[in-house]
């Protein structure tokens, strides 16, 4: 293994069985040793990568492609088929927080076995006890039973231990999806600086903005094979174009079947829900967005029950990011956008209330909002 | 070495283990650490009064020391072999989710067996004293003989546990055969009552138990110096079991996480 690494993988091949009827007992391995059928099924194929020392790579891919399987290989909770996969340093693996608390002893107490699950010793934890502590912001709770703790503290001490444990090699995996937005954002800081302070990490994620803000480097598995390994930005944008292809196809295939549900998702800017208007004013401009896989989608808007025509098409570059990996290759950027100039002076003073709809051709409404305002 | 690299840089994960079992164990309850002592306590009373009517002629001087004597270390043997067998299957949780070497689990249930034991060792004295059996010199091989059990045990369970995440009906298999083999060692009789048996006898006399808990109530009883050729191959016997289980655990336990 070459020194500069910190992770090899060589031709490396893992095979899942799936067992219909999984011979558990004595009576069913001698029964059914043979007519058991069992299918195999290749997670991931002939992966080949090396991973430095001090990257911050990632790990990317849809649900199912074997990212997350990688990752247990590289922690050695797994093993390959074939080829090997070889690591170089101490390693924490946050794939499973909390993993080995136990209920009746302290969070105190539990950190020192939790610790020591990751193979810390006892001075090697009187030492970063503190910072533990303060990091899991637990304060007095710390000496309480874990059992009283809520889910969300029970998984703040996990991931305070967890990242505290001073390895060299970091495995993660969706492990911003802790806490409310205050922890994570604590998380997020406490990775760049183990980032700055030269570890290795490898995480497994779909947001992708972590990616592009964190990482050096993103690895794309594609169905078990290693499809794209280098800048994020590149990757990422290759990626969602293979989603948005495979999404397209996906939904063909299921159009075609019949299977396939149309969805959408309309939203008004302006004006406010329950707002004030005042009618010298002259024009009220309404404005908002408007998606949906269907491509024949209608949009329509209606004040006061009465369809308004003339709606001008806008472009929202910041709608499109957000949805494109779940509407991937159904959107035109310029056509999310949506504005309705009103003529107020038509309008009678008192209650006003706008609705919008996005429906499939014949009239199946797929996604609707409404709103008021006041007229003075 | 790599073995014993990986297990001393585990060592707190060793100590912490044995801690949560001793502790944990009757964490919760009303008089804790006292059960490892009443447990075994209640258990001799029960055969205490029921065998000597049962078996005419039940051990010799003083049945109540020798029931205690031969009961404590079978305890040992069975809470271990029986919980341990099961351990790797028990602690799925966490194989599935961190790595750390899976032996620790195995040797920290051996460990916490053998502190308990020690624990328990307190009582056979209390009962050598109140009976005027005392203590000598012999005391000295006490740890001998409870590292020999130590190491049969760990090399019994390193095997059956490894097996047992394959094979699921291998504990309830255990725990039937550890039921026999507290009839195939003079627990609770005397080997003189097995004179006239014939092979059944030789087994029993053959029995590794056997030759363990003789040595137990030689050290504690009779103060004599434990035969050591007997002993010896016990020794041998736990070591070449020690190698074959752990050769055998090392083969299975990468299936682990996905069979279990």
């Amino acid at each position: 293994m070459d020194s500069q690494n910190a992770i090899e993988v060589r031709n490396m091949y893992k095979q899942f069985k799936v067992d219909y009827d999984k011979a558990h007992t004595l009576k069913d391995k001698l029964l059914f040793w043979k007519t058991s059928h069992v299918e195999i099924h290749e997670v991931l194929k002939n992966i080949n990568m090396d991973i430095k020392k001090g990257e911050t790579v990632a790990l990317i891919g849809t649900n199912g492609s074997g990212k997350s399987t990688l990752l247990k290989l590289m922690t050695k909770i797994i093993f390959p088929n074939k080829g090997t996969v070889e690591t170089n340093g101490k390693l924490t693996s946050l794939l499973e927080l909390g993993a080995g608390f136990h209920q009746d002893f302290t969070g105190r107490e539990n950190i020192y076995f939790n610790a020591s699950i990751f193979g810390l010793t006892r001075k090697e934890i009187d030492e970063r006890i503190q910072d533990i502590i303060d990091f899991s912001e637990l304060g007095e709770f710390i000496d309480h039973p874990v059992r009283t703790y809520s889910s969300g503290m029970y998984m703040r001490l996990a991931f305070s231990v967890a990242i505290n444990v001073d390895a060299e090699i970091l495995l993660i995996d969706e492990i911003l999806a802790v806490g409310d937005q205050h922890f994570q954002q604590k998380c997020y800081r406490k990775l760049k600086e183990l980032k700055e302070s030269d570890k290795t990490i490898v995480i497994v994620t779909h947001s992708l903005d972590v990616v592009k803000d964190l990482c050096d480097r993103a690895v794309w598995i594609y169905k078990g094979e290693l499809r794209l390994d280098g800048d994020p930005i590149y990757v990422i944008d290759e990626y969602l174009k293979q989603v948005a292809i495979d999404h397209k196809e996906e939904k063909k295939k299921a159009i075609a079947e019949g299977k396939h549900k149309f969805k959408a998702a309309v939203f008004i800017d302006a004006p406010k829900d329950f707002a004030t208007i005042q009618k010298d004013k002259g024009t009220l401009v309404s404005q908002g967005w408007q998606i949906s896989d269907h491509d024949q989608a209608v949009f329509k808007f209606f004040l006061d029950g009465n369809e308004i025509c003339g709606i001008k098409r806008k472009n929202r570059q910041d709608v499109f990011e957000a949805y494109q990996e779940a509407y991937a290759g159904d959107m035109d950027p310029d056509a999310i956008g949506w504005q309705v100039n009103l003529d107020l002076n038509d309008l009678d003073l008192g209650n006003h209330k706008i609705d919008i709809q996005c429906s499939e051709p014949d009239g199946n409404i797929l996604a609707d909002k409404s709103i008021q305002f006041t007229l003075e | 070495m790599h073995i014993f690299k990986d297990i001393y840089d585990y060592r707190e994960l060793l100590k912490t283990n044995v801690k949560k079992d001793i502790r944990g164990k009757y964490k919760g309850s009303f008089l804790g650490i006292l059960w490892s002592f009443i447990n075994p306590l209640l258990q001799v009373v029960v055969y205490w009064i029921v065998f000597p009517y049962l078996m005419r002629g039940a051990g010799g001087d003083n049945y109540l020391v020798y029931l205690i004597t031969g009961l404590i270390p079978w305890t040992f043997f069975l809470t271990t072999v029986s919980t341990g067998t099961t351990s790797i299957k028990a602690n799925a949780g966490i194989i599935k989710k961190v790595y750390f070497p899976r032996e620790i689990l195995l040797i920290s249930q051996v460990l916490s067996g053998l502190v308990n034991f020690f624990i328990s060792c307190i009582i056979i004295f209390i009962f050598c004293f109140a009976f005027g059996y005392g203590i000598s010199i012999q005391i000295l091989m006490l740890p001998v003989v409870a590292l020999i059990q130590s190491i049969l045990i760990l090399g019994i369970i390193l095997l059956l546990s490894s097996l047992n995440a394959y094979i699921q009906d291998l504990e309830y298999i255990v725990s039937f055969l550890l039921t026999m083999g507290m009839y195939a060692t003079p627990v609770i009789y005397d080997l003189s009552l097995l004179d006239g048996a014939g092979v059944l006898g030789q087994i029993i006399r053959m029995n590794p138990l056997t030759i363990l808990v003789t040595s137990y109530r030689d050290i504690f009883m009779y103060h004599v110096w434990p035969p050591l050729k007997p002993l010896g191959a016990v020794a041998l016997l736990a070591l070449v079991i020690l190698v074959i289980g752990y050769a055998v655990f090392k083969k299975l336990e990468k299936g682990f996480a996905e069979e279990l």
